[in-house]
């Protein structure tokens, strides 16, 4: 009976509503450009819009297929609707769902994974909402009296979160994690010579650290 | 010509509009999805506390990358004014993505954002860059997530110990990619990162072997403040 209500009930549910609110989500997405046309008559040459188009497709057109299936493995069906409608993912959404799967006590890829995981996701979105909305009603005067300094510390909270990340998941896995960090550093530096290209470099890395993962399990070295 | 007047256009109550339509879909879908996920989990045996403890972690978790993306926000706000910065930070993309979608959509048109003034043309196109370049995450997504899951399920069965693997797999090879750019830079975000994993390393394991519940909540917090201020410190 349980099966059942995950497989027969839940997933028919969310997959039924994620395809809904995502593709509303895309629609939604064009309201601006669609406002400034119709309410103000600003339309940029198509010329433009294609060149603008290339330019971002071309920086991050692999990331569209990289990420959704990165981040598969952790969030599941679920997750991976939500996390790709908020945005955000790497830096917040997947940190929110480890940590509230690590206090849950619930192993990812799981199906209790999968719902603490789109628990601590969904109370992401709010309070990542909320410290937005007050930050751009506090207004954009405000917000420059920032210091510089405050500002510029903001920027290496992120180095730190990965490094953190990173760590608390290597402490589980002490044969793979090694062993993955060692790849991930050749890579960047492949990338940096410029003998590996850039995005494709991280799909690369997800497959082979899956690949050996896999066979060191089977192998009995990885629990 | 009409320099500085569309600032009034981006901040005008259309867009406003646009934008807490776009954000209004996303908290929906964020609500209904936790109301069934939170029903659920009560009938395959999850219990209260876990939910409840899980929830309370995350609110503490999302408030230190929160200000991050708010000084993203910062950023944005100069140029694109207040909604599309709003909705472009709470919706699909992400802080870096959004400023290098901007520039490429100004650059278009010939417009650098910065050091040129921003022409409606200009910013309308940043609009539609934003828009166009964020929507291959959400379509490939939206089409790919069940099917993922089925094969997913058909590699490894009803074998939980090894999906943990793969998932593992999956994001140590993520985060150790995002990481690896950074130790390889050798400056302060080098010492950032470095840093957050030690401190992750101390303070994971003490939670754990103690069973220490808010450290386990808030040491994720500690990691990140930690390492920062420990580059902030550092003397180069």
């Amino acid at each position: 009976m349980n099966e059942n209500t995950y497989e027969k009930i839940y997933l028919p549910y969310i997959i039924k509503w994620g395809r809904r609110t995502n593709w509303l989500g895309v629609l939604l997405s064009f309201g601006p450009a669609f406002m400034l046309a119709v309410v103000f008559g600003v339309v940029p040459p198509f010329t433009a819009i294609l060149n603008g188009f290339i330019a971002i497709a071309s920086a991050v057109g692999v990331v569209w297929f990289v990420e959704p299936i990165s981040y598969f493995p952790i969030i599941g069906v679920s997750g991976t609707y939500m996390a790709f409608i908020s945005g955000n993912i790497g830096n917040l959404r997947i940190p929110c769902a480890m940590v509230a799967q690590k206090i849950a006590g619930v192993e990812p890829g799981t199906k209790e994974g999968t719902i603490i995981a789109t628990l601590g996701m969904a109370v992401s979105i709010v309070v990542n909402t909320v410290i937005l909305t007050a930050g751009v009603a506090a207004g954009a005067q405000v917000l420059q009296q920032m210091p510089k300094p405050v500002v510029s510390a903001l920027q290496l909270l992120l180095p730190a979160l990965f490094g953190a990340i990173f760590t608390q998941f290597a402490i589980k896995k002490l044969t793979l994690a090694p062993i993955v960090l060692v790849i991930s550093i050749l890579v960047a530096l492949g990338v940096r010579a410029k003998v590996i290209p850039g995005f494709a470099s991280i799909l690369g890395v997800v497959f082979l650290s899956i690949a050996i993962g896999v066979f060191l399990y089977k192998k009995g070295m990885v629990k | 010509m009409e320099q500085g007047n569309y600032l009034e256009m981006a901040n005008s109550m259309w867009m406003w509009l646009a934008a807490g339509l776009a954000v209004a879909v996303v908290l929906f879908q964020a609500f209904i999805f936790a109301r069934k996920s939170y029903s659920t989990g009560l009938e395959i045996g999850l219990t209260r506390t876990q939910m409840n403890d899980a929830i309370k972690s995350s609110v503490i978790t999302s408030i230190g990358p929160s200000f991050v993306i708010l000084s993203a926000l910062l950023a944005l706000l100069v140029s694109l004014g207040g909604p599309l910065s709003w909705m472009r930070l709470s919706f699909i993309g992400s802080a870096m993505f959004e400023m290098m979608a901007a520039s490429f959509g100004t650059q278009a048109v010939g417009v650098t954002i910065g050091s040129d003034p921003m022409t409606h043309v200009a910013f309308a196109n940043a609009t539609w860059t934003m828009a166009l370049g964020s929507i291959g995450w959400i379509v490939f997504a939206t089409l790919a997530a069940d099917k993922m899951d089925k094969v997913q399920q058909k590699f490894s069965g009803s074998d939980t110990a090894l999906m943990s693997v793969i998932a593992s797999a999956a994001v140590l090879a993520a985060f150790g990619g995002n990481s690896a750019s950074h130790l390889i830079a050798l400056n302060k975000n080098t010492v950032s990162c470095i840093g957050g994993g030690v401190i992750m390393l101390i303070l994971s394991p003490l939670a754990d072997k103690r069973n220490i519940k808010w450290l386990k909540e808030w040491s994720l917090f500690f990691a990140l403040l930690g390492g920062m201020l420990i580059a902030v410190a550092w003397p180069f």
